[in-house]
């Protein structure tokens, strides 16, 4: 009987100790996963996809690539070593709340809505999913400056990018998250206004 | 464990022996260092704007972005963590060692501290690898081609400026001596890998870098050591940084220093977090930038 008391003790420590150290010691941060918004990476746009569309440097200036993860790519726009702007491009899939600030906006920047956020951002957001943005850095750049930009980055690739996974077939999954932004009400005339705007050619 | 970047940027120290040697250092370097500790100060001055809807906004997405275990910021931080933990644990020793070496009865203590300056090239080596490693967990591999990521590398040692003159100066010219650089290579030549093993940070780290045996670990770090060299290299003839010159800065702000420079390099090894800390504001610069744009 002592022998089948000491075995379930055993047997109860040994549990007991292999789950505590499951749920207490920090595993948790080196396991995959854990991705933005809990949305599979294979839905978000990679962001080496946008590293081609940045507007190249004019004289006098530079562009460096600072940061590339899914779903966002940023450069930083240096000019004689100071940096003036923080340029990038992000996948909105994982971050759908920045899509309600274009909901009622009437400003258009070659077909896509644009808007000055403070005084020093200005977003584009392109077929209703990639957000380009333009902060000014250092003394700051004048708004028309940020637009002429922002007019720079080649928005009809951009337009035509889509994720891996709905290349794959996957197109009704992906499309998904795209169907639910916010204010509805603002939804109809915008996807009008979408299909309206410049396609890319292929 | 769970704490988000911005949360641990806020717990940093105002003021303490970490905040003085730093701007102590920071006089070497132009453009100066201020200790940045505000989450939200930090998102006024990339966004440019004082909106506090926009700042609770850059704030939040800050927060989600950094508790995505994906996104590697929180990994980032917890190999200066391991680094840190490694420097502190190295440097009591030292410290114990010089102490010790006086009192007869406790010599033998000084005798079996790992000394020397072969450890000490490994310890720098493998901040180098952290740093690297740090690097790609933060930023990704930007550009599409080498000399993109070279001037990536190249733009954030630049805006990390100070970190980089710590790095150097702490690790490399007050224990080495001024020609640290250059004997840098020869000393991790001579490094076995049973001196990476003897350093408590590279056992968290080993997953992370490249190889699978210790020998290619070593490989890796000594590679990018190379890089860093190159680099480190024009930076310190560029300000002309020298080991009695760290002494004479650090000394504007710490005080009088009378004994030899490696004791004062064991002694802020032990005693300071220059290396976490600075860390911790280079990635919640990174962050807000981030943050900043998707918002």
């Amino acid at each position: 009987m002592s022998r089948l008391l000491r075995w379930v003790i055993g047997i109860t420590i040994a549990v007991t100790l292999i789950g505590g150290a499951i749920l207490l010691l920090p595993f948790s941060t080196w396991l995959p996963g854990g991705t933005v918004a809990e949305i599979s990476t294979r839905e978000v746009v990679n962001g080496t996809e946008f590293n081609a569309l940045f507007p190249s440097a004019a004289a006098g200036e530079s562009v460096v690539f600072t940061q590339e993860k899914r779903g966002f790519s940023e450069a930083k726009l240096k000019h004689d070593g100071q940096v003036t702007a923080l340029l990038a491009i992000s996948d909105t899939v994982t971050a759908p709340e920045a899509r309600t600030k274009f909901a009622a906006v009437q400003t258009r920047l070659k077909g896509w809505p644009l808007v000055d956020q403070g005084a020093q951002a200005s977003a584009l957001l392109v077929a209703d999913r990639f957000q380009v943005k333009v902060i000014g850095q250092g003394s700051g750049l004048e708004p028309e400056r940020r637009h002429e930009l922002l007019g720079a980055f080649d928005l009809q690739a951009l337009a035509a990018l889509q994720p891996a996974a709905a290349s794959r077939g996957r197109l009704a999954k992906a499309a998904e998250p795209r169907r639910l932004p916010p204010a509805s009400g603002e939804q109809l005339p915008q996807l009008e206004l979408k299909s309206a705007a410049p396609q890319p050619a292929s | 464990m769970s704490r988000t970047v911005l949360e641990r940027l806020e717990r940093l120290p105002r003021r303490d022996l970490t905040v003085l040697s730093l701007k102590g250092i920071s006089t070497l370097v132009p453009g100066g260092w201020s200790n940045l500790t505000s989450a939200d100060r930090l998102i006024r001055e990339v966004i440019g704007s004082d909106d506090p809807e926009l700042v609770r906004q850059v704030r939040a997405r800050a927060d989600q972005l950094s508790l995505a275990r994906h996104e590697g910021y929180e990994r980032a931080l917890s190999l200066y963590d391991a680094v840190n933990r490694s420097q502190h644990a190295t440097g009591g020793l030292r410290v114990l060692a010089n102490v010790t070496a006086g009192v007869p009865l406790l010599k033998r203590i000084a005798s079996v501290t790992p000394p020397g300056d072969t450890l000490q090239a490994v310890d720098l080596s493998l901040k180098v690898g952290a740093e690297l490693l740090a690097f790609t967990q933060v930023n990704g591999l930007p550009g599409d081609s080498f000399a993109d990521f070279g001037a990536a590398l190249a733009d954030y040692a630049g805006e990390a400026r100070v970190r980089m003159a710590a790095l150097v100066c702490f690790d490399g010219l007050l224990p080495l001596g001024d020609q640290a650089l250059s004997r840098l290579d020869g000393l991790l030549g001579a490094a076995g890998s049973g001196d990476l093993r003897k350093l408590p940070a590279y056992g968290r780290m080993a997953a992370l870098i490249p190889g699978r045996s210790d020998s290619e670990h070593m490989n890796f770090l000594r590679r990018g050591v190379d890089q860093w060299l190159g680099w480190a290299g024009g930076f310190v003839s560029q300000l002309g940084l020298t080991g009695q010159r760290a002494v004479q800065a650090l000394e504007s702000t710490l005080g009088p220093w009378q004994g030899r420079m490696d004791q004062l390099a064991a002694f802020l090894d032990a005693f300071t977090d220059t290396y976490a800390h600075t860390g911790v504001q280079a990635v919640a610069r990174r962050l807000v930038e981030r943050a900043a744009a998707e918002i």
